[in-house]
């Protein structure tokens, strides 16, 4: 009797106590889930904030990571192209995938055939939603939903760090929309095609790109065609990625004055970046302070 | 075991119900066009500007099923088409987590030889590939299992297979199609029905945000040859007929360190201890059987030093003289002679995975027991890579 007890204390206590392991692929994901899921989440990411998610080695150790694990989640549209092999060589048969993009309105959504002749585009929308943080509420809320899902009896105890982590984030956006407004109709010039969510929400309108075409390197003739936006549109700022190369934004910056912002587009993208309000407010902080 | 194969047989039936309502899978190729000079006395070739036929790869790959794989891979090298993979892998819901592969690739013996040539650093087929593997690579027809073993955070992967050994006949055949003939100082070769047994023991140590180290060990056995081979000198006595076996034990290491985007430094290695049964005449003409022991191995260097560019340098030793037939039964005195190489390289990636250009230099040394002179080869090459469609992130 005493020794069926004790089992059923365990199975109990094993289905109640344990944590719900959780892999993210970046560290934007890796923070909602932390704060949604608190204590009751074990959580991993996979992706530094410093690494462009686009290209990341597909290492073992990576696989060891979603081999115990319970949820993966993923930005999605494409824009992890490397998760497929981790999940295969992981053998987790039982492993929750859930792609973000899910619940999101996707930009960028290419309406002609897509090929390679127009660089790196992603054929079901641009995936840097995240930049929007409207969008970042919808991916806490998503997350808040597959926890719930799989574990029923902390649903209020998740729903209540959503409804505060919504509340925070809601007086931030005033705070950003606040800040951001002196800025209204300003052109800018991004390096990468990372922005477009940001600068749509924010107001601000996208003139060129140093990248001649996404994932494709500068070259001389396109720089030649920045500076004469830069000089014509009278631009002050160019926005760029922590993870690209400055070459080339500080030969348009030499050529033209213009400033170049190295901006993280994750959390830990720098070392003081530690969360996605951080890392939101460090962006508005930067553009407002220089353009 | 009769769990596992009725596991199998589920999930293999279960591929076949779902086909004709899977999507398409990716299909990719990738085509290699190399233009060499060579240094190479007495050559038509000598210092000439030659161009080889483009080669290609074609990859047709996806899922088949929740659980399982399939590849298809057809080259085209040399001016001819051939299978060079054709392989389906149950990748999860067996019990243990096994993964099954079957059908016919690359063999994971050590860690190159499973990469296809395209995706490595350097040009030239490491040496020992090319004496104890073939120009191919170890590329058989079989099945294996892999098992990840309880070793904590450290990726520890158990690779057992059995494979048909036509990757040790390959390279024998003659051109006119007989590959048994009785030559002076070779016998005749026939292996039958033998299996040989591959297999690998890899471990990956992540070792920071920036480093990561791999080391495996692999080993392979079987029959390389049967034949008849007469004992005495009594001409009416029945020949003896010997299995003479192969043993091949390899070590592997792979470090990397990648502290951005931009720069990487890797150091790769490989070595091949090689025992052998082999057939020789003794002093009265008789045959006998011996052991020898020979061996191959290789390390190189990679410098990524910015996005599109790397610079690289390959150390390269084998027993054995490059460009010469191999024959396994004896190995000729391919257990004295050497080869030795030096390769380096400049790597020009512009276009990420879609385009690359490489200009490689070789220089080969050999190295006869009997005191043969034979100069030393330099061959300058410059090689173009394109691919075409979605292409799959490199493994480590």
């Amino acid at each position: 009797m005493i020794n069926k007890v004790i089992i059923i204390f365990c199975l109990v206590s094993s289905v109640v106590f344990s944590q719900i392991k959780v892999v993210t692929t970046t560290t934007v994901i890796y923070d909602l889930v932390k704060n949604i899921g608190g204590d009751q989440v074990e959580v991993e990411f996979l992706s530094r904030g410093d690494q462009d998610v686009h290209f990341l080695e597909v290492l073992p150790s990576y696989m060891m990571k979603l081999r115990s694990a319970d949820i993966f989640f993923q930005i999605g549209l494409q824009l992890e192209m490397w998760a497929p092999q981790l999940v295969d060589g992981s053998r987790n048969s039982s492993l929750i995938i859930v792609y973000l993009s899910d619940v999101i309105t996707p930009k960028e959504v290419p309406t002609t055939k897509v090929d390679a002749s127009q660089g790196d585009v992603h054929p079901q929308g641009n995936p840097h939603y995240w930049l929007d943080p409207d969008n970042a509420k919808k991916i806490a809320t998503k997350i808040y939903e597959e926890l719930s899902n799989h574990s029923p009896g902390f649903d209020s105890y998740f729903k209540k760090n959503l409804e505060n982590y919504l509340s925070k984030i809601n007086k931030k956006i005033n705070e950003w929309e606040g800040k951001m407004l002196q800025l209204k109709q300003k052109n800018i010039i991004c390096f990468h095609s990372s922005w477009i969510y940001f600068t749509d929400r924010f107001g601000l309108d996208i003139s060129g790109y140093v990248e001649p075409k996404p994932g494709i390197p500068p070259t001389p003739s396109h720089n030649a065609e920045i500076i004469r936006i830069i000089q014509q549109k009278k631009i002050k700022l160019i926005l760029t990625d922590v993870f690209y190369s400055e070459s080339a934004p500080k030969q348009i910056a030499n050529a033209t004055g213009v400033k170049v912002l190295k901006l993280p587009t994750q959390v830990y993208g720098l070392e003081n970046i530690k969360s996605y309000i951080e890392m939101m407010d460090y962006i508005v902080n930067q553009i407002t302070s220089n353009g | 075991m009769q769990r596992l194969i009725l596991s199998f047989q589920l999930l293999v039936g279960f591929s076949f119900s779902f086909a004709q309502t899977s999507i398409n899978p990716d299909i990719s190729a990738i085509g290699t066009f190399n233009t060499f000079t060579n240094f190479i006395k007495d050559t038509p070739e000598y210092g000439k500007l030659n161009f080889d036929i483009p080669e290609f790869e074609l990859f047709v790959d996806g899922y088949l099923n929740p659980y399982a794989r399939a590849t298809f891979n057809v080259a085209f090298h040399e001016g001819e088409f051939h299978a060079e993979e054709i392989y389906a892998q149950v990748v999860r819901g067996l019990p243990l987590d096994v993964q099954i592969k079957a059908g016919k690739y690359l063999l994971g013996f050590g860690k190159i030889n499973t990469v296809h040539p395209h995706a490595w650093s350097f040009i030239y087929r490491p040496l020992y590939h090319q004496i104890y593997f073939g120009d191919e690579g170890l590329n058989d027809i079989g099945a294996d299992l892999s098992f990840i073993l309880p070793t904590g955070d450290v990726y520890t992967a158990l690779e057992l297979g059995i494979f048909k050994g036509d990757a040790l006949t390959n390279e024998h055949h003659h051109e006119d199609g007989h590959d048994s003939e009785e030559e002076e100082g070779h016998y005749e070769m026939d292996r039958g029905n033998s299996p040989i047994f591959v297999g690998r023991l890899g471990s990956f140590i992540s070792l920071g945000d920036f480093s990561n180290i791999e080391i495996g060990l692999s080993g392979s056995y079987g029959v390389h040859s049967k034949t008849d081979f007469y004992s005495s000198d009594d001409s009416t006595a029945r020949p003896s007929n010997s299995s003479l076996n192969y043993f091949y034990g390899g070590l592997d290491f792979k470090y990397k360190y990648r502290p951005d985007s931009y720069t990487s430094f890797a150091v790769q290695g490989e070595a091949l201890w090689n025992r052998r049964n082999v057939l020789r005449k003794d002093d009265f003409g008789l045959d006998v059987q011996e052991n020898i022991n020979t061996f191959g191995a290789f390390i190189y260097l990679d410098y990524q030093f910015n996005k599109i560019f790397s610079v690289g340098s390959k150390y390269d030793f084998t027993y054995g003289i490059i460009g010469d037939e191999p024959n396994f039964n004896t190995l000729a005195s391919d257990d004295q002679n050497m080869t030795s190489g030096i390769e380096g390289w400049l790597g020009y990636y512009p276009f990420e995975e879609t385009l690359a250009l490489r200009l490689g230099v070789q220089y080969l040394m050999f190295n006869y027991a009997d005191g043969s002179e034979r100069d030393g080869e330099t061959t300058i090459n410059l090689q173009l890579i394109f691919s075409l469609g979605p292409h799959k992130a490199h493994p480590f």
